[in-house]
């Protein structure tokens, strides 16, 4: 029997892969990035002082999207990971 | 059970009811009811009722993929739709991807919302879908499969899977479906869509992310004034998402509280004047951290008091329900809009 697939989508324009390479979480620069909700930033600079045991922390910064409620805007997106070699991002409350 | 390919056709083993179901439900393409087997000759019946509807459909959130009509037919088509139906889907599916609705908000948060459709003008008497006595229940095919083929749209073609990318800490009850229609007959004031810009003879579908309707019941007061200070006392609660947001709320009149507003002249600018101002909730009643928090998101206060929405234009009004003393208040998503369309295909 022949069946539409009820989940197939087309691929949007916008949506390109892009390979990454494998980070040294040692020495590269992170970004911290709040979902502003409430605490976030709280949260995320806690994992910041627990990171400063190992390693420096001098280019481990924090950033955050404008709204809770909307997704990050694709510009602010494009410009950490040309700054940053990885995130860590605070999800969810 | 291996992932189903990644092709618009899938060509299957022959399956009983309960086999394909087995089969569904491990593809995680389902709500945890039953769901009708999207045949290609079904979904072309469904697909035939918008024939020459060419505008594009933007990608769908979260997942971020674009749909085609026969995907989402096949969606429509598992929820149980007559395909007459499917012209009203495909325009709530629009609604939802209006920028203003915020689809990819609504569908991730940790928030309970689910997308509330509603329905004025004559597509409400074309599918019969129910405005009138237990409209937000059970019991009418077009209320529960118009709201459920747009839910199991958004999941799966937007990817919205619970617990995944549907972030929602508890849900509820109305993402299986939350579908009603106007009792425009039983207004004294104009339709909903009518005061939206629309014409009286459009078919519309308006869609919020919002909670489920919550009841207001009123036996005792029998005059407008006092209606609407059981409806401000009902809709004042600190835990809304308003409180902090954007968004609208809606009242939903039951016609006999609707009939004595109206008797008591109250018009719908008299309404939301009156709610806004008397639903505002005091200082006291929002806890020292949330009030720092409301201050940092730069959220007004008016005479010690947050409003619950940002203008009186924002409490949206309408009627519909049957006999009895009661009425509803569908509190939002924080950040949203009520977003309207009109039906091209009916």
């Amino acid at each position: 029997m022949r069946i539409v697939n009820p989940s197939f989508g087309q691929e949007a324009p916008s949506t390109e892969k892009v390979g990454a390479n494998a980070v040294d979480w040692k020495t590269d620069p992170i970004i911290l990035f709040s979902n502003s909700k409430p605490n976030a930033i709280e949260l995320l600079e806690g994992v910041r002082e627990r990171m400063g045991a190992y390693r420096a922390t001098d280019n481990i910064n924090h950033a955050h999207k404008d709204s809770p409620a909307q997704p990050a805007p694709e510009a602010m997106i494009d410009e950490l990971s040309k700054e940053y070699r990885a995130a860590l991002i605070a999800i969810a409350d | 059970m291996e992932p189903a390919p990644e092709t618009e056709i899938l060509d299957l083993d022959n399956l009983d009811q309960a086999e394909w179901n087995e089969y569904a439900m491990a593809q995680a393409w389902g709500d945890g009811f039953p769901l009708v087997m999207p045949t290609e000759d079904l979904v072309e019946r469904f697909v035939a009722t918008c024939h020459g509807d060419n505008e594009p459909i933007p990608a769908m959130s979260p997942r971020r993929v674009i749909p085609t009509l026969p995907v989402m037919a096949a969606n429509a088509v598992m929820a149980g739709c007559r395909p007459e139906y499917f012209p009203a889907v495909l325009a709530a599916t629009r609604a939802v991807l209006t920028p203003d609705y915020n689809l990819h908000g609504s569908l991730a948060t940790t928030h309970s919302c689910a997308p509330m459709l509603m329905f004025n003008g004559p597509v409400r008497k074309d599918l019969n879908i129910n405005c009138a006595s237990n409209c937000f229940g059970q019991g009418h095919q077009a209320n529960a499969t118009i709201g459920r083929a747009l839910q199991l749209i958004l999941l799966n073609i937007g990817g919205a899977k619970p617990g995944v990318m549907d972030r929602s800490t508890l849900g509820s009850p109305a993402k299986y479906a939350f579908c009603f229609g106007e009792n425009e007959e039983e207004s004294p004031w104009e339709p909903f869509h009518v005061r939206r810009g629309f014409a009286a003879g459009d078919s519309v579908v308006t869609a919020m992310p919002s909670e489920p309707p919550h009841n207001i019941n009123d036996h005792g007061s029998t005059t407008g004034v006092g209606i609407l200070t059981t409806i401000a006392g009902t809709i004042s609660q600190p835990g809304a998402n308003s409180i902090y947001g954007s968004a609208p709320i809606f009242i939903v009149l039951g016609p006999e509280h609707a009939q004595t507003l109206h008797r008591d002249g109250w018009t719908i600018a008299d309404m939301q004047q009156d709610l806004f101002d008397r639903s505002a909730i005091h200082i006291s009643r929002v806890s020292v951290e949330n009030q720092e928090s409301y201050a940092n998101m730069d959220r007004v206060m008016l005479n010690d008091r947050y409003p619950m929405t940002a203008t009186p234009e924002d409490i949206l009004i309408l009627v519909a329900g049957g006999p009895g003393k009661h009425s509803a208040y569908i509190p939002p998503f924080g950040f949203t809009s009520a977003c309207s369309v009109r039906l091209s295909h009916v």
